[in-house]
This record gives structure tokens, C-alpha cells and sequence, in this order.
């Protein structure tokens, strides 16, 4: 038969995200995938060298637009680490609940987007209206639908406000109350199994190869989550599971996902009862003419998608001389999506590209 | 339906049904698609208005650019935007179009989107809420009613100007000129 | 770190400086001819995820250092330990003149994209790498954009800021 380019995207309906992939199709099989990024990007880590430490939090949000909490955490920790700056306790807690928040929103966001490309549009429209129910909680804490820059260097900018915590709890549940509604509409759902199994397989030596982290990874049987490797914030401090499943297709990948869902808000709930009272905030010295003394950090904490790393230099100056993001789509959409991609079929494109979470933004940046 | 709704139903029918069913381009331009998808699902509901997401640009005649536009994305849009047919609308959604917004100083990103495309209405902010596109979209309604919306005669009537800035940003384009004739200008 | 691993280090390279370990911290500088040798030796002692590779431009010094950052994987069922908590960041350096390299593909898979990036974004050339086309950029830049010496603000005026407005906003203006 004969060969074929096609390109897929940047305009197109199976894509998310301004993303675009070349592929060498003989019918309907795909021989070849190429990754083609670069639509989104801004050179981030190029402006960031040009604005002051402070100044650095609007942008640094705006690198992953569906998950913009744990970018402004994994800013805020470089940040502290490369200053020394202390947290206190109860900030602490506040980041983690705000992040696990953050984290049942964005696989809200991810589930909208998977079960709008199976047609399974119910679900879709549930997931998406549950989303907004989170990002309401958001706004009554920070201000902002989207972006919030909550979290600063040396905690967090408020403390909650009065009965939050009692509307944190009424909203996770009624989100919660509709899991067996989504498990009988979709998860369980014979046609989900069919369309998703065996889709995608991204074995446990390859994802170890390839630098696979997150979801990827964990559908793989691997308990690695930073959460629990190198805890930060209060995730140590409560009891909670890292989920697996043995496959590594979409369809483990996606039951990942769910059961993350789930014990996000068992954690909520767990980190709300053992909240301790106190300070929210630690001073900093005065931002217009705050200097950090020549270092470098790497940490790294876990977004929805993976590991998401912050290599930060300073060359004594009041401004970032060096920022560079380790965020997880960079490996799964450009190594491990070409790799998956090979041998699949047209249709399933779609399928393997939302199941690996690759959020366009983040790769760009 | 009152008097004056139904003359201008008999004066213009044509104009009405562009006015009531926007369909707008599926393309995520931006970071501002996220908030695309809660306006077009249950909650805010975005088919109210006759807006709805449509798969090629050949079915749409509403263009919302999400937010900011890097250099490569200038490229799709321009070809998308071409393929649309007349009579199109284009809006842009958030800062970043209208003048850069925080990425001002960006080496990868276009400053001023109408220099390239004509553009009938931007929604201010970073980011725009749901409820601004509806506004937009109602206001574009007035627009339509008093001819106002007139981007895609812009295009054609300044179409030299705004090939050479195309060209001046993007380098050769590889596809031939949408309208070839000499235009006024 | 494992001591075992430092001597291990120490004894097999010259010139190679080991700081202890700060806050899960490890920074090595290594000689640049011996830099896949060591990365191999960290990979067959655990430490096998590679996390990033990132360059910083020193231009006063007139060098670019190179950064592998690398981390250990966690066993399936297993207790982590120390070792998984450790990154270690590797660096080395080489002269801002000669912007010349070693491909670390055939050590880590996914090292590809992001010596893809450097090339494109500091202008550094990989040998060994199979695809240096560009990744993110659509014009053509004389100075990589991401080294120091290239001002973006400058940029932006000289290129963005010409382009005249079109029709009637023009007229305006």
C-alpha cells in the first residue's frame, strides 16, 4: 500500500491543545510519528530572567494553564530552598489541600477530555460542570477562576476564610457522590473497555527507559509518586495510597487516574482533620530588593501528570539567572507519544494522546 | 417576538441567520481554551447564544483566538482564518492578542494581532471569564445588526497590507494569495 | 550519597569535585571528556532516571555548563530509601567558542528532546544526535535566543514594533 504523511493538528478536532503530529500512514496503520511542538511557546524561561523573584509568580503559572497550582508550589519550593526561608506549619496543610484541589480539577479536566473523545458525552459534560464546582472553591480562596498565585515563598497569601473548610467538604462531596454514576456510565462500561483496552501499551521497561513518570508509570504497576518518595509539604503527615494498576495501556491509565481522583479527596479530608491552627505566612524580606546568594536547587514535587522539576540558578541577583522546567509532558508527549504512537491506528490517536495527559503548554513553555 | 424583531427578520434574513448560529473554529489557539470548555458544556452553556464548536474552518464563521499567538501559531491561524468562508467574524480572547499582554517582550510571540488579520472585537483580561465570552458574542450581535462587523471586508479590501506583514513576520509564505486581483487600498 | 559510590567516583575520573550532600542535594563537576562515563557509572549504581538536561550560559567566565540531573527510580514494593530522595546534579563545562558536545542518547533514551532544545535555544551541537531540526522555533534567530548576549527586548522593537498597522487604525494612529 502506499505511504502517506498526514499531519494532525494544530487545527483538528481529535487534538487538545495546539500541538501538532506528522505521521507516516499506510493505510490506516501508522508507521511513523513525529512530534511537532512549539506552538505555544513564549520563552518563559528566557523572561523569567528578566523579571525579579516576585515578579516571576504570574508567570510561572501560566506554563501548565490546566493545573497552574503545582507550578506556583514547585516555584515557590526553589524559591525557599535556594533563600532558606522557612514555612510554617499550618501552610503546610493549606498548600497540600489546595493542591490536591487542584488535582481532582485537572483530572476533572483530563476525564472531560478523554470521555468527550470517546463520545461519551454525558460523562463529558458531568466531569466539566464538577470542574467548575472546584474552580468556585478556588475563587472564594484566591480571587481567580483559572490563575490564583496562592502560594508564595514562606507559605501561603491568606488563611482560609470563614466555613471554607465546611464548603470544601460539602462540594468533594457531591462531587464524590456521583462516582457511582461515572463508574456505571463509564467506567465500567463495556464499550470504554473495548476502545480502551490494550490501546497504547507503554510497557514498564520502556516508561523506565524514557524517563516515564506519573500516570504513565503507575498504570505500570510502579508505586513511584514524589509525593511519597521526597515528601513535601504535609504529605507526610497523613496516611494515604499510591494507586497502581498491571498493564500500562489507556485503559489502566485512565483507572489511574480515577482512583488518584478518589484518594485526593480521601487525603482532603484527612488533611483538613489534622489541620493545625497558626501562622499562614512567614515574612520575606522586602521583594523589590530581595537577593538570593549565588546557588542553584533542583526540586521537584508531583503535578497531576508526572514529576515536575524546577532547576533554578542565582547569581546573587534580585532576578533568576538561570530557570529551566522538568515537566512531565516534555518526556510523555515528544519520547514516549512517538513511541506508542508507532503501529496504531488513525482513529486511536486521540485515544493514546489524552490518555498520556500531554498538556501542550507544558511542553512548549 | 415584537414588531421591530420581525422587520429586521424580513429586511435581512440572511444577516439573522449568521447572527444566531456562530460557529466557531475548534482550534486551541491559546491557554485561554480552558475556559472554552466550561462555556460550551452544562453550566454556562454557550448554545444559548448559537454558539457551538464546529470540526473545520470550512463550517465555521466565528474565529475566537484564545489567547497569546506565537509566531508558528500565526501561520495556522492565518491559513484556518483563509479558510473560512465569508461572511467570518474573528474575536480575540484575552490580553495577549491585543497587545502582547504579559508576554510583551517575548522574542516568540506576535504583539498585535490585528496587524495581521482583521479582528472585530477582543475580550479583555487574563483570563476572560465565560460570561465575557457571552457578552462578546451578544455585542457582536449589535455589531452584525449595524454592518459594524465588517473584518472580513477589511481583509479583502487591504489584502496587499496585510500579506506584507505576514510575509515581513513569517518569512515566505508557501501558499499563493487568497485574492490575487489588484484591490484598492 | 553512598560512599561506596564517592570513592568508586573519585578513584575512576580525575578532576572530579563531589559536594556533600545538601537538603537531598548532590552536585558533581566533572571533566568534560569524562562525562558519559560517569553518567553510565551512575546509571548502572541506581540512579537511572534521567530527569533533565539543562545548560546555563556563563558568559562572563565564557563557558556553558551542561546539567544532568538524575534520580533514582524507586523498586517496585519497596521501601524507598535515602538514595531515592537524592538528585544529583552533574555538571560540566565547555568553552563558549567551541559550542560542541556528546550526544547522552545512548546512555538515556530520553535524553533526545532536550539536547534538541539546547541545540535550538543555545546553539550548542550535539555529536552523535540523530535529529537537530528545530523543535520550537519558526524564524531564524543569528544569535540563539536563549544564550545572554541575545536581548529580546531589543529584538522585540527592531522586529515586531516596525510592522505598520493596517486600513483605518492606521490612519488613526
Amino acid at each position: 500500500m502506499r505511504e502517506l504523511e498526514l499531519y494532525f493538528g494544530p487545527q483538528h478536532l481529535g487534538m487538545v491543545g495546539n500541538f501538532s503530529i506528522t505521521l507516516k500512514v499506510e493505510g490506516d496503520r501508522i508507521l511513523k510519528a513525529t512530534a511537532n511542538p512549539g506552538y505555544l511557546h513564549r520563552g518563559f524561561e528566557k523572561l523569567m530572567e528578566l523579571r525579579s523573584w516576585i515578579k516571576n509568580f504570574p508567570m510561572v503559572c501560566r506554563i501548565n494553564v490546566v493545573e497552574p497550582d503545582s507550578m506556583e508550589m514547585i516555584y515557590a519550593m526553589g524559591v525557599e530552598k535556594l533563600a532558606g526561608i522557612e514555612v510554617p506549619e499550618r501552610a503546610h496543610y493549606i498548600r497540600s489541600i489546595y493542591l490536591e484541589l487542584a488535582r481532582v480539577g485537572s483530572h476533572l479536566f483530563g476525564l472531560w477530555a478523554y470521555a468527550n473523545m470517546l463520545g461519551f458525552d454525558t460523562v463529558a459534560q458531568w466531569a466539566m460542570y464538577h470542574r467548575d464546582l472546584v474552580l468556585d472553591l478556588f475563587e472564594e480562596l484566591t480571587g481567580g477562576r483559572v490563575y490564583h498565585i496562592y502560594i508564595w515563598p514562606g507559605g501561603v497569601r491568606r488563611d482560609f476564610p470563614e466555613g471554607f473548610k465546611d464548603k470544601i467538604v460539602n462540594t468533594l462531596h457531591s462531587i464524590g457522590g456521583c462516582v457511582p454514576d461515572y463508574d456505571n456510565t463509564f467506567f465500567n462500561n463495556r464499550l470504554f473497555y473495548e476502545r480502551a483496552k490494550g490501546i497504547g501499551t507503554v510497557t514498564r521497561e520502556e516508561a523506565l527507559a524514557m524517563g516515564g513518570t506519573g500516570q504513565v508509570l503507575r498504570a505500570t504497576g510502579m508505586q513511584y509518586d514524589v509525593r511519597r518518595v521526597e515528601p513535601y509539604a504535609a504529605y507526610d503527615k497523613v496516611p494515604w495510597e499510591v494507586p497502581t494498576r498491571e498493564d500500562g495501556d489507556a485503559y489502566s491509565r485512565i483507572w489511574v487516574v480515577r482512583d488518584e481522583m478518589i484518594e485526593s479527596v480521601h487525603m482532603i479530608f484527612k488533611l483538613l482533620d489534622a489541620m493545625p491552627e497558626g501562622e499562614v505566612y512567614n515574612r520575606i524580606p522586602n521583594p523589590f530588593k530581595w537577593t538570593i546568594p549565588n546557588k542553584e536547587a533542583y526540586v521537584r514535587c508531583e503535578s497531576s501528570r508526572g514529576e515536575l522539576g524546577l532547576y533554578l540558578v542565582s547569581n546573587g541577583g534580585d532576578k533568576p539567572y538561570r530557570v529551566h522546567f522538568r515537566t512531565p509532558s516534555y518526556t510523555h508527549g515528544l519520547t514516549i507519544l512517538e513511541k506508542a504512537l508507532k503501529n496504531a491506528s488513525i482513529a486511536d490517536v486521540g485515544n493514546i494522546m489524552i490518555s498520556l495527559y500531554v498538556v501542550a503548554p507544558e511542553i512548549d513553555r | 417576538m415584537d414588531r421591530n424583531q420581525l422587520i429586521k427578520w424580513l429586511k435581512a434574513p440572511a444577516k439573522m441567520g449568521h447572527k444566531y448560529s456562530l460557529h466557531a473554529v475548534y482550534f486551541c489557539t491559546g491557554c485561554g481554551i480552558i475556559e472554552v470548555p466550561p462555556s460550551i458544556t452544562a453550566r454556562w452553556d454557550a448554545e444559548r447564544f448559537g454558539v457551538l464548536p464546529v470540526a473545520t474552518p470550512r463550517q465555521a464563521n466565528l474565529f475566537l483566538i484564545t489567547g497569546y499567538v506565537s509566531v508558528k501559531t500565526l501561520r495556522a491561524i492565518i491559513r484556518t482564518y483563509e479558510q473560512m468562508p465569508e461572511p467570518k467574524y474573528s474575536v480575540g480572547f484575552g490580553s495577549c492578542p491585543i497587545n502582547g499582554g504579559m508576554y510583551w517582550d517575548s522574542y516568540n510571540t506576535i504583539k498585535h494581532l490585528d496587524k495581521y488579520i482583521p479582528i472585530d472585537g477582543w475580550i479583555a483580561g487574563c483570563m476572560p471569564r465565560p460570561e465575557a465570552i457571552f457578552v462578546a458574542v451578544t455585542h457582536l450581535w449589535t455589531l452584525i445588526d449595524k454592518d459594524m462587523a465588517d473584518g472580513y471586508k477589511r481583509y479583502r479590501d487591504h489584502y496587499q497590507a496585510y500579506r506584507a506583514n505576514q510575509e515581513h513576520a513569517l518569512g515566505k509564505l508557501e501558499w499563493p494569495p487568497l485574492f490575487s486581483n489588484e484591490t484598492k487600498s | 550519597m553512598k560512599d561506596p559510590l564517592k570513592d568508586k567516583l573519585t578513584s575512576a575520573f580525575d578532576g572530579i569535585q563531589i559536594q556533600p550532600a545538601d537538603r537531598n542535594q548532590i552536585s558533581i563537576t566533572a571533566n568534560k571528556e569524562s562525562i558519559l562515563s560517569v553518567l553510565s557509572l551512575l546509571k548502572s549504581n541506581g540512579y537511572n532516571h534521567l530527569a533533565l538536561i539543562s545548560c546555563v550560559d556563563w558568559i562572563e567566565e565564557k563557558r556553558f555548563e551542561l546539567v544532568y540531573i538524575l534520580s533514582a527510580y524507586m523498586e517496585k514494593d519497596k521501601h524507598f530509601t535515602d538514595m531515592e530522595k537524592t538528585n544529583i546534579i552533574l555538571k560540566t563545562s565547555i568553552y563558549r567558542e567551541k559550542p560542541q558536545f556528546i550526544s547522552a542518547i545512548p546512555i538515556f533514551e530520553n535524553a533526545e528532546p532536550y539536547e534538541r532544545e539546547i541545540h535550538e535555544l543555545y546553539g550548542i551541537h550535539f555529536e552523535g544526535h540523530p535529529r537537530l531540526t528545530p523543535l520550537f522555533l519558526e524564524r531564524e534567530y543569528k544569535t540563539p535566543p536563549f544564550r545572554k548576549d541575545f536581548d529580546t527586548r531589543k529584538y522585540v522593537s527592531d522586529v515586531f514594533d516596525p510592522i505598520p498597522f493596517v486600513g483605518k487604525k492606521a490612519d488613526k494612529r
